[in-house]
């Protein structure tokens, strides 16, 4: 039986008292009666002593008790103060009357006829008179006493404690009552002193003191997560400014300059500018007649003045096209997890900013085929197995597609944006060949993969869920 | 995008089937069921689609779709002998006007109702909320030919629509609710759009509201209609689609010369196609006869030339048609999206992270491994969080954005550390000690930059625990540093220091200024560190 040292020690002296009180063994074990009792308790457990509890009353005046005590209950002093019959105006000027009165009716010492007061013969030392000289825990007196507010009981709990054959057998025993040791030192490991020390015994039963370790955000690490799965499929990541002008935030991807989404409605503006970049008289071009791409364009009109301002980028293809101007030369693999900007109202689904995946696989050859291939083979591998295909818009893209995954409890849900990038788009950079462009909202994928109903969980985070969400998450 | 709402009955009379069968194949068209009922059904359109804003459009796209009627539709149009004249003093103002006349009307209030909800939608998609192009439709049997288009002044009168009085022009944009939501518009002109009829009777301000006089009823026979607007091809695009939606409702569409050119044509454009390109572009091997079939179940008019040649006629109402690959996209759509062979594309690459995520990643890895918990705090905040709050200075270098949403959102940070403050102040009936961290982007200027900040709260954090976490930072990330006193007003005077590596100032830590502490609502000791990570760069 694992013992403690100073279970050890309870059972030493009871071997010898066999049976003693808690003051007795505090003394003997130097601790304090409430420790002693505790360390009893627990051989009590082991069932190698019992523990019997003791309770002792003592009753003790109160501060009025104690001021009778000297000359006698109220009704005694005033009954002593009658000397034959007295009127009861008489009698009731007496200090103590307002008291004395009902208790001397009450007791018979008096009776009263017609306003007159007659006292009893014989009037014996009451119980409670007895109690008042002498108070004494549990006797009638002393009860009445209590019930009058002239006497109060104390308790005081003591305990017996008391070995069991158990206790004997096991202290028969030789006890190794020396020092437990708790933190094993340097020099004890290297002697070897430690085989021969008490080493002491932990209780597995006993649940730490819980710590949090330094971690990855759940987001990042389901960002994480999709970020090696796009290295491992051969994708290079690239980074860029939040800050992007109208240019390659619209403009260069085909959106015409009156387009509804370029408004302060629904994104934000900034008063800087940023000058365009060489090159961009073919977007021009693009947007007013079609330039050398084979479209018509929007026709109207194109302000280069419109295309400097800045905004904060509304989505990451402004910066898959820059990715793409800069690296014109296929086969090309590329992605980009960023915080995109819309100016949404904060709620429980919408935020003003989320992290977008936008990825871009330019190749001669390529198909829309591929496109859907991808998606196929990306969504499986996050973990979504049934995907299918919905005709989307963008103006950037063309033939455009919405993929939609399954989600159990929810059903279709509609998780990104992809098409192959418009003539419009690709030409003026001196892109010839077809160039797969994928969006990917992976807040989103984050919530649903977390099981979250709330977005703002991610950007606002309570400290709490984030210590108590699993690292590794199947 | 706009929601169109369609009568359940009349789109099943208009597309010769049940409304399940529409409901089921509306997505393939290119819009989402945002609501339905026993009555009517909402959808939303991709707003390249503004052929698709009214019952017409959608049942004469799904005939096609599902096969019960394919080919383009040709539209007969003769000439009106109505005449319409455009004041050259528009030129500046509202130049552009087209025109057509819609007889044999005879519209239900389904009718009328989708076709007032397809102006709307018009409106707003095609017309940029009226200020591109605006559509009004008159009574024509109300009024007399020759009409003319003229820069009116400011004070003509006419009786607005729904008004019983006569009104000024400028009083109607004061006083009319139609004028109130579009006087932005014309405001700034010292003429005013105006159309009237021969006898000088006002039918329509432009793009405002119509006159009383040419309402449009159950009653109406014959249809004047006039689309004004600043660019030319979307103010006849705007009228191919209400004529052709009107010929689905039965209606006849007659030509009006406006300064004598004849509108509207109603013919389709043509394009001819490469069957090669177009398999090229989807991955699919449709021959030259399917890709025809193909084409007409999208309504459009289809020849094969020979076996790597298909000519397209567009309907008049197809504005989204720009390039091959529109048509290429329409192939595909009727083709499937999921009978097209998908599959991984073969090209071979070798991936890498960016730098600067390289960067992120390896500041991760050294905070987790100092017991930081990361955070992921927004990048909008505010100059009170970011400033006030810290008892900093305002920071120049900061972004507004032009139209904030709310006040807490009206800058892009321009330091961490503010953030994470917010995180602990959100958290603070939370166990401590919290120890988080964020790494990211802020932008200054119109540069974006990599930040790390790290804060640590309990009850004994002080400058010595900081010192030791920065120390250890900048080992792990071989990042040679020296230390000097800081006058960063955030921390407390004697317990901060900058961090400085090849004689630049990095980064900034110590106790947190008990002031600073207070403004976020937090009662013990914080110590923070924040570095600029373009050192490791």
């Amino acid at each position: 039986m694992d013992l403690t040292i100073n279970e050890k020690r309870v059972l030493a002296i009871l071997t010898e008292l066999r049976s003693a009180d808690a003051a007795t063994l505090s003394t003997r074990l130097d601790a304090s009666v409430d420790t002693v009792v505790q360390w009893a308790h627990l051989c009590a457990d082991r069932g190698l002593v019992t523990l019997e509890r003791c309770v002792i009353e003592t009753a003790v005046l109160t501060d009025e008790g104690k001021r009778y005590a000297a000359f006698g209950l109220p009704e005694r002093q005033v009954f002593a103060s009658i000397h034959g019959p007295t009127p009861m105006d008489e009698l009731t000027k007496h200090p103590l009357s307002k008291i004395a009165i009902g208790w001397l009716r009450k007791k018979k010492w008096i009776t009263i006829d017609k306003g007159v007061v007659t006292v009893s013969v014989n009037v014996l030392e009451g119980e409670d008179e007895l109690a008042l000289k002498n108070p004494v825990a549990g006797t009638v007196g002393c009860q009445e006493l209590v019930k009058r507010g002239l006497a109060k009981i104390t308790e005081t709990v003591s305990w017996i404690v008391s070995v069991t054959p158990a206790g004997v057998e096991i202290a028969a025993a030789d006890l190794d009552l020396r020092e437990e040791i708790g933190i094993i030192s340097r020099e004890q490991i290297l002697s070897g002193e430690w085989k021969n020390l008490p080493l002491r015994r932990y209780n597995v039963d006993t649940l730490p003191k819980r710590i949090y370790g330094g971690r990855l955000h759940p987001n990042q690490q389901i960002l994480d997560e999709i970020r090696a799965l796009l290295f491992e499929m051969g994708f290079t990541e690239f980074y860029g400014s939040i800050v992007q002008n109208a240019f390659w935030n619209f403009d260069s991807l085909y959106q015409p300059q009156d387009h509804p989404a370029r408004e302060m409605q629904d994104t934000f503006h900034l008063s800087e500018e940023i000058d365009l970049p060489d090159g961009w008289e073919k977007i021009c071009d693009v947007h007013i007649t079609g330039g050398n791409t084979g479209s018509t364009g929007w026709g109207g009109e194109w302000s280069p003045e419109i295309a400097r301002k800045c905004v904060l980028r509304t989505h990451s293809t402004s910066l898959s096209i820059q990715y793409l101007a800069k690296n014109p030369i296929p086969p090309l693999k590329a992605f980009s997890i960023s915080r995109v900007y819309r100016r949404e109202t904060i709620d429980p689904t919408h935020l003003p900013e989320f992290e977008q995946l936008e990825g871009i696989v330019m190749d001669e050859g390529l198909t829309f085929g591929h496109l859907l291939g991808f998606f196929k083979e990306f969504f499986g591998r996050i973990g979504f197995e049934s995907i299918r295909f919905r005709p989307g818009y963008f103006p950037y893209t063309e033939p455009s597609v919405e993929p939609e995954v399954w989600v159990d409890g929810l059903g279709w849900v509609e998780l990104g944006g992809a098409g192959v990038f418009r003539k419009e788009v690709t030409a003026p950079w001196g892109i010839d060949c077809s160039v797969l462009a994928w969006g990917l909202g992976v807040s989103r994928v984050s919530m649903l993969r977390m099981g979250l109903k709330d977005l703002r969980q991610l950007y606002r985070s309570d400290i709490e869920w984030i210590r108590s969400s699993p690292v590794r998450r199947v | 995008m706009p929601v169109v709402k369609l009568n359940n009955a009349y789109l099943e009379r208009l597309t010769r089937t049940d409304i399940r069968t529409i409901r089921n194949n509306l997505p393939m068209l290119g819009s989402e069921v945002e609501r339905e009922d026993e009555e009517q059904t909402d959808v939303q359109f991709f707003p390249n689609h503004p052929d698709l804003c009214s019952a017409e459009g959608v049942a004469r796209a799904m005939r096609g779709y599902l096969g019960i009627e394919t080919g383009l539709p040709t539209y007969s149009v003769k000439s009106s002998g109505i005449s319409f004249s455009i004041d050259p003093n528009l030129a500046n103002i509202r130049p552009y006007l087209g025109s057509a006349v819609i007889r044999n009307v005879c519209m239900d209030n389904a009718m009328i109702e989708s076709l007032m909800n397809l102006q709307e939608s018009l409106h707003w998609v095609v017309g940029r909320n009226r200020k591109k192009v605006a559509i009004g439709v008159h009574d024509l049997d109300k009024i007399e030919s020759p009409f003319s288009y003229i820069a009116a002044k400011r004070s003509t009168t006419f009786v607005p629509l729904d008004y019983d009085v006569s009104m000024t022009m400028d009083q109607i944009l004061v006083e009319h609710p139609k004028g109130k939501a579009y006087a932005k518009i014309v405001r700034n002109q010292q003429l005013f759009p105006l159309i009237c009829d021969a006898k000088g009777r006002v039918c329509s301000f432009p793009p405002i509201i119509n006159s009383e006089l040419t309402r449009v009823t159950e009653d109406t026979r014959n249809i004047l209609l006039d689309v004004t607007g600043i660019e030319p091809r979307a103010v006849m695009v705007a009228v191919n689609i209400v004529c052709t939606a009107m010929v689905e409702m039965g209606a006849t569409i007659e030509s009006v010369d406006v300064d004598g050119i004849t509108t509207p044509m109603l013919a389709p454009a043509v394009r001819t196609i490469s069957v090669a390109a177009c398999n090229a572009l989807v991955g699919t091997a449709i021959v030259a006869a399917e890709m025809k079939n193909l084409l007409e179940r999208m309504r459009f008019g289809a020849e094969v030339v020979d076996t790597d040649h298909v000519r397209v006629m567009i309907p008049c109402y197809r504005a989204d048609i720009m390039h091959d690959h529109d048509l290429y996209e329409d192939v595909a759509i009727a083709y499937g999206y999921d009978r097209i062979p998908a599959s991984l594309p073969p090209t071979f690459t070798v991936g890498k992270p960016h730098p600067v995520q390289v960067i992120y990643s390896l500041v991760r890895d050294i905070m987790i491994g100092l017991s930081y918990i990361e955070n992921t705090p927004f990048t909008l905040t505010n100059e009170k969080v970011s400033y006030e709050m810290m008892g900093r200075p305002e920071n120049s270098a900061a972004l507004s954005v032009l139209h904030p949403i709310s006040e807490d959102q009206t800058i892009i940070r321009t330091d961490i550390l503010p953030m994470l403050m917010e995180s602990l102040s959100i958290n603070r009936s939370r166990e401590l000690p919290q120890k988080i961290f964020a790494c990211g982007d802020v932008v200054q200027n119109l540069v974006t930059y990599a930040k790390m900040a790290a804060v640590s709260i309990h009850a004994a954090a002080d400058f010595s625990e900081i010192y030791a976490v920065v120390d250890a930072f900048c080992r792990m990330a071989a990042l040679p540093y020296e230390v000097r006193g800081s006058r960063d007003p955030a921390f407390l005077d004697g317990r901060r220091g900058d961090v400085y590596v090849a004689g630049e100032m990095v980064g900034t830590f110590g106790e947190i200024n008990p002031d600073v502490l207070v403004a976020f609502g937090l009662a013990h000791p914080v110590v923070a560190f924040e570095i600029d990570l373009s050192c490791l760069l």
